[in-house]
């Protein structure tokens, strides 16, 4: 029993890493179809549609800095809590990300038909980066309390 | 449900839509219109193919019979699988039921017996002939303006308003869909749309063109241009 214990709370330490990860690589994939796709319609500007579709990148750093922070020794004491907050947080960062990368397609297909939106159509990626950071914050917070 | 994520590239590639109604030049041609839509997997190129075929007038002979025209249809409809696209479909279908019947009755035609043309209005037409808008005003609020128009033979100001309508439909269902095959179905039937509407502007051009040289001709008619050269 005390093997399992033990495996969930190396899956906790290592999923929002993971998580991360695939949030960013999927998310990364979304909206830099898009902006190829815009390069091919528009003049200039490439530089800023390649920057829009690395937003959401962000998320495997999150990942990482909630890995390092759960990362210690693991006992059947603490492996349920580091099992929780690894999973949960992982699957918001995943969520935040492959959801940011739709954000960012949808404004950088629409800021190539008009450049002036430009800040306005990036407010929904924003926001979404948002919520990911609250998944960041608390993960943090709420793993100080695990021993 | 196709996959929302299917064709980011693709759209991101097209003009916008509203783009092709405003601009002097035509954004994109068919030809490059044809070149992006390689993009498309087998399946879904079968799919707007069959669409194409069954919507737009160029794919129709000019002595396609009705029968024959309801029978096409019948039969694109039974390969269209996405929900939206059917019910896109089945609208414009009824628009053209509608539009025909107004024709046929003006026209003098007596009402049909059984249905007729496509769609859930094909029985309820017959039945309401003797009715100016046969009774659709309500879900069809564009029809008394069609009538008129009719009435008023200005084909051409018929033809404008059926595109406006058919446009809307696309419109509103194009909200639904961003980046999916839908997405990029619709894109391909509000294209045909504007270059109806372009051909339709160079139709009128053409008319005006050809009144405009018969009145200047008018007045010189007796000139010797032979004479002049000599």
């Amino acid at each position: 029993m005390n093997e399992l214990v033990l495996t969930l709370g190396w899956l906790g330490i290592y999923a929002p890493m993971a998580l991360g990860a695939a949030a960013s690589a999927i998310g990364c994939a979304i909206a830099g179809q898009a902006s190829i796709g815009a390069m091919t319609e528009t003049e200039g500007g490439y530089g800023r549609f390649v920057g829009v579709s690395a937003f959401p990148s962000t998320m495997v750093i999150y990942g990482i800095v909630i890995m390092f922070t759960l990362n210690r020794d693991v006992t059947p004491e603490n492996a349920g809590g580091l099992f929780g907050i690894g999973i949960l947080s992982g699957i918001a960062l995943m969520y935040c990300g492959i959801w940011q990368g739709r954000a960012c397609a949808a404004a950088i297909n629409a800021t190539k038909e008009k450049p002036e939106i430009f800040g306005l159509a990036l407010a929904p990626a924003a926001i979404i980066e948002g919520f990911g950071v609250f998944a960041f914050v608390f993960a943090l917070v709420i793993s100080a309390g695990i021993s | 449900m196709s996959d929302p994520d299917a064709y980011i590239a693709l759209i991101s590639s097209l003009p916008g839509s509203e783009r092709l109604f405003v601009a002097k030049q035509p954004p994109l041609s068919r030809l490059r219109l044809d070149g992006r839509l390689k993009a498309l997997t087998p399946e879904d190129a079968r799919v707007l193919k069959v669409m194409e075929h069954a919507l737009s007038w160029n794919e129709y002979n000019m002595d396609v019979t009705d029968a024959q025209a309801v029978e096409r249809c019948k039969q694109a409809l039974a390969d269209i699988p996405q929900p939206t696209l059917r019910s896109l479909f089945l609208e414009r279908m009824d628009l053209r039921t509608v539009v025909a019947a107004l024709r046929m009755r003006m026209q003098g035609g007596s009402p049909p017996a059984g249905a007729f043309g496509f769609g859930r209005w094909s029985r309820h037409i017959p039945a309401n002939w003797g009715d100016p808008d046969f009774r659709l005003s309500v879900p069809m609020p564009w029809i008394k303006e069609a009538r008129q128009l009719l009435e008023a033979e200005d084909p051409l100001g018929l033809e404008r308003l059926l595109l406006s309508v058919s446009h809307k439909q696309l419109k509103r269902h194009a909200g639904r869909h961003i980046f999916d095959f839908e997405a990029v179905a619709i894109y391909v039937l509000i294209w045909n749309i504007f270059d109806r509407w372009a051909q339709s502007n160079a139709q009128d051009a053409a008319i005006r063109f050809e009144k405009l040289a018969q009145q200047a001709m008018a007045n010189v008619a007796d000139f010797d241009f032979e004479r002049v050269s000599a």
